[in-house]
């Protein structure tokens, strides 16, 4: 399977994930278009982080099929990584090294030349504003400007589609609200984000919104119209009456 | 106070326990030692590569040959006429040592007189040079008959009579895996939660800083414990290690013994900030100068006497001697008061240095 | 190239940023060659010795003086009876005694050949050979003495020469073998611990979702460690002919490329290692066993032709063993690479092997 141009950002079909017996991931279907900001809400153990590695290429999948990026999840896996950037759940990047080093390391991981690397680092640090940081060790900076870092490496080779799993879990309000304007920037420069929360204010600002309950899809739908579904008045409400109905 | 020592001792058991590969390593990998240990270290050379240049090519010097075929030492090879090249016999390692008999050998027998036999070793293993000239020694001296002399020796070996290695090397294994159970495991496990930042969640807790260095290091000395007598038990099923003196004795020892590892750890952990600083620190701390400066193998004795000082603060050293009085001379405690008052005074040091390093760590 | 080149600078960095491993790496080997390197040695002297004489004799005075003068023993005096001698031997005090029977001179002038006791603390089996030796080679000379040169007849001698140590230095063995020891043990354990480290921490999962792939991830943990190890191999072999004047009698461009074989062997067992564990705690716990087990199995301590059979058959397996002999070759005896053909393919070919299981254990997928 080649790049096929136009098609959807990430289109899954019955992607199912088990471990021994225990199904975390339950046949989900989904499709993700391009430049779309897609949130994934769930209680802890939902299954998001799981889903998130497959789409990654970083877990094989028991059933199901998709691709991301054009590129088929199972057999050219090795290929969507060139063109995704991934932040995990667990802050990654190295502690013992600059904030400026981790991102020259990334840069060069993702074969990026010297040059690429410091007009890429630079305008990315404009955007983020981690420039006067950069020669601080990782290891010293607050939690909210760690999570900017790794959405900085993440970004560095430009990819196409980003997968951010729970961003922003132990950051303040402020920081948060200060991540999702570069989240939306980012969808404005036409990547696609692919983003998992425990916030509900958060799962506001996605364009589409899918609830994981169980490892398997209870809702999909925007913000607005699942609102509208369930007659609530918040993300909140919906949360908690889709979780009802679903158990 | 005591229940929030045994929460954490049971947690850390509980890591153990919940870790199979871990424990199934640390109960089995010791007795796999024990086993090589007991079967490869043989200090008896045997099999020696002997090349034998006979120039002579008499009867003389054919039962020469013969009598070198006849031992179990050596491995003969004759050289009719002569070798040329030693040096490359060596560097090939075809020959560990060349016999050279003289082309009048014959003759300087038949004439009564000594002939000189040039015996050329590689000795590049000193210790082997050595063994081989005696073994040649002895066997050509054996062919031409022994004399009888103004007196004779009779030999009595104390405490091993067949001067085996298992009994000298198996007791030293004891101390070699305590060492490590005790220093190498709590000083990572201390250290891992410091990285972890779990350790941080235990010093804000109601429980005392030793209860919790106490609580995660009991569990480990009870696996090194456990370990010291595996390793005695099976030596003694395997490979005849006697016990002749009290086996509480031997374990109140262990125990004194394993407070050294433990302390040891615990200086470790209180420096170190990575899980791989703390091994590498452990590891030049006690490896190498447990096995290789205390007894272990090499004899202190003939050390240079200022290194000989470097041993004495080795605890392994003492650990060996008391353990080894026990075992094959049935020491009892008064023969080991000096050794164990040492050993004791290098734990209060250790543990010492230990809450100093911890104290200074946590302000 | 550029991802391997981005990884190794890294691996750089945090080696550096790491305080302590300069000293750990660089300095605390070097101290333990040193130490070490004067320290050991298996000769056997200094053996502490009593005599009891129960004879009171010119002969038992000849006896007494003639080993008191010796320097292999260290004399601690004559005693009365063996009663003593029996309490300086649990107590650790004495390691050998002679006992000379009461009579004893009047029994050799009779050419009653007198025995005398020769009690050896037997529990260094292989020291208490040795001693046995002396005293065996000591009481011949006393009687060639008495006897006088008159009674020899037709024999023949033993003239030994010792190549490449005259004078049976343990030196020149156990230096050039602990730097093969501190190279194994700083390179495998510093790989072992490496990668699960990353696991540990979870930027091996950061690594793994981009393009890097396995292969170029091992190389890039190869080539830092690799450095480190060649430098450490250098100030061993600087130490060894500053401190202790052991020249390289061989080539040092061959003991170069062998040592770059060992430490690909050594590296590909630790990254191994790292792949088949979960923790560090596991990773140096193997590691541990495997460098006692390499150390032991090497020939540092016993050669490894006194082995069994079968166990000389697991020393195949062991890379240490095959450099050991190496070092020495090329150390002592300036062996020509044509004879270490078989040690170069051994380590070479496990270093591919391990790193190549290694590479395919680690797939670009996590379990
Ligand atoms: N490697 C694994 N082996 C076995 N079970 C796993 C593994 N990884 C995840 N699981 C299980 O799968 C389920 C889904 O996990 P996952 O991490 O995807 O949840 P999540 O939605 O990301 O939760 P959270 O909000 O806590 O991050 C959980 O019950 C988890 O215990
Ligand atoms: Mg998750």
């Amino acid at each position: 399977m080649g790049i096929r141009e136009g098609s959807a950002a990430v289109e899954v079909r019955e992607l199912t994930k088990r471990f021994g017996d225990f199904t975390a991931v339950d046949r989900v279907s989904f499709t993700v278009g391009k430049g779309e900001i897609f949130g994934f809400l769930g209680a802890n153990g939902a299954g998001k982080t799981t889903t998130i590695r497959m789409l990654c290429g970083l877990l094989a999948p028991s059933g199901g099929e998709g691709s991301v990026a054009g590129y088929d999840i199972i057999g050219e896996y090795g290929k969507i990584k060139g063109r995704i950037g991934y932040m995990s759940q667990k802050f990654s990047l190295y502690n013992d090294l600059t904030v400026g080093e981790n991102i020259e390391f990334y840069g060069g991981i993702y074969g990026l030349t010297p040059g690429e690397i410091r007009d890429r680092s630079g305008e990315l640090f404009a955007i983020i504003g981690l420039e006067e940081l950069k020669g601080k060790l990782t290891a010293s900076l607050p939690m909210g400007w760690k999570q900017r870092l790794a959405l900085c490496a993440g970004l560095i080779h430009d990819p196409a589609i980003i997968f951010l799993d729970e961003p922003t879990s132990g950051v303040d309000p402020l920081s948060r609200r200060n991540f999702w304007k570069l989240i939306y920037r980012l969808s404005d420069m036409g990547k696609t984000v692919f983003v998992t929360t425990h916030y509900m204010d958060e799962a506001e600002y996605c364009h589409r919104l899918s609830i994981m309950k169980g490892g398997r899809i209870l809702e999909m739908d925007s913000p607005h119209a699942l609102k509208g579904k369930y007659g609530a008045q918040n993300m909140q409400e919906v949360f908690l009456a889709s979780l009802k109905e679903g158990s | 106070m005591k229940k929030s020592l045994a929460a954490v001792f049971r947690k850390e058991l509980i890591h153990i326990f919940r870790d199979k590969q871990s424990l199934f390593m640390v109960l089995t990998m010791p007795l796999m030692m024990l086993l090589l240990y007991g079967y490869a270290i043989n200090l008896d050379m045997r099999g020696i590569e002997i090349t034998v240049s006979d120039r002579s090519l008499s009867p003389r010097s054919g039962e020469l040959i013969r009598h070198l075929e006849a031992t179990e030492f050596f491995h003969v090879t004759v050289a009719g006429g002569g070798v040329s090249d030693v040096g490359d016999l060596f560097r090939s390692r075809r020959a560990q040592c060349v016999l050279e008999i003289p082309g009048d050998y014959a003759d300087l027998l038949a004439a009564g007189k000594t002939a000189p036999l040039l015996l050329a070793i590689d000795a590049s293993d000193p210790n082997g040079a050595n063994f081989i000239g005696n073994y040649v020694a002895r066997v050509v001296s054996l062919s031409f008959g022994e004399r009888q002399g103004l007196f004779a020796l009779e030999p009595r070996i104390f405490y091993n009579p067949d001067m085996r290695s298992a009994p000298f090397f198996v007791p030293g294994l004891i101390a070699l895996i305590l060492l490590l159970i005790c220093a190498l495991l709590t000083s990572i496990a201390i250290v891992r939660e410091k990285e972890t930042g779990s350790m941080e969640q235990l010093l804000v807790s109601p429980v005392r800083p030793w209860q919790i260095i106490l609580g995660k290091v009991l569990p480990y000395t009870f696996l090194g414990f456990l370990d010291g007598l595996m390793i005695l038990g099976a030596g003694r099923l395997l490979f005849r290690i006697p016990v002749e003196g009290s086996l509480l004795l031997v374990m109140a020892m262990m125990l004194i013994y394993v407070v050294t590892g433990l302390s040891l750890g615990m200086l470790v952990s209180t420096i170190a900030s990575t899980q791989a600083v703390a091994m590498l620190a452990t590891v030049s701390l006690t490896v190498l100068p447990s096995m290789l400066m205390s007894g272990f193998i090499f004899p202190v004795s003939s050390m240079p006497p200022l290194f000989q000082l470097v041993s004495r603060i080795i605890p392994a050293t003492y650990f060996l001697e008391i353990i080894r009085g026990i075992l094959l001379k049935g020491n009892s405690l008064a023969d080991l008061y000096r050794p164990g008052g040492i050993l004791l005074g290098l734990d209060g040091i250790l543990i010492l240095l230990s809450i100093r390093a911890f104290r200074i760590r946590l302000e | 190239m550029g991802r391997i080149k981005a990884l190794v600078i890294k691996e750089f960095r945090q080696i550096r940023r790491t305080r302590a491993y300069l000293g750990l790496i660089f300095v605390a080997p070097f101290v333990q060659l040193i130490v070490m390197g004067s320290a050991i040695t298996n000769e056997v002297k200094d053996i502490p010795l009593i005599v009891v004489d129960g004879d009171h004799s010119p002969a038992s005075r000849e006896i007494i003086n003639r080993f008191s003068a010796l320097s292999l023993f260290d004399f601690r005096g004559v005693a009365d009876s063996t009663v003593r001698a029996d309490r300086l031997f649990d107590r650790g005090e004495i390691k050998a005694a002679l006992v000379i029977p009461r009579g004893f001179e009047r029994d050799m002038g009779r050419g009653l050949s007198p025995q005398i006791q020769v009690l050896i603390d037997g529990v260094d089996g292989n020291s208490a050979g040795v001693s046995l030796g002396y005293i065996t080679s000591m009481a011949g000379e006393i009687q060639k003495g008495w006897i006088g040169s008159r009674a020899t007849g037709a024999g023949a001698e033993i003239v030994p020469r010792f190549y490449y140590n005259p004078g049976l230095e343990s030196k020149l063995n156990f230096v050039p073998g602990l730097i093969g020891i501190l190279l194994f043990m700083i390179t495998s354990m510093l790989t072992a611990i490496n990668i699960v480290r990353e696991k540990e921490l979870g930027t091996l999962e950061q690594l793994m979702a981009t393009p890097l792939g396995g292969i170029r991830l091992i190389v890039g943990k190869i080539i830092p460690f690799t450095v480190l190890g060649l430098v450490q191999f250098s100030v061993g072999l600087i130490a060894a002919r500053l401190v202790f004047g052991i020249p390289v009698a061989g080539n040092l461009l061959l003991l170069y490329f062998m040592a770059l074989l060992f430490i690909m062997s050594t590296l590909g067992l630790g990254i191994f290692i790292s792949t088949v564990t979960s923790t560090q705690q596991q990773a140096m716990f193997v590691a541990w066993f495997s460098m006692i087990f390499a150390l032991l199995l090497s020939g540092f301590f016993v050669p490894v032709g006194n082995m069994p059979p079968l166990v000389q058959k697991i020393t195949l397996l062991n890379p240490l063993r095959y450099f050991m002999s190496v070092l020495r070759e090329i150390y002592l005896k300036g062996t020509p690479f044509r004879y270490l053909l078989p040690e170069a393919a051994a380590m070479g070919g496990m270093g591919i092997g391990l790193i190549t299981a290694a590479t395919l254990r680690f797939h670009r997928r996590l379990e």
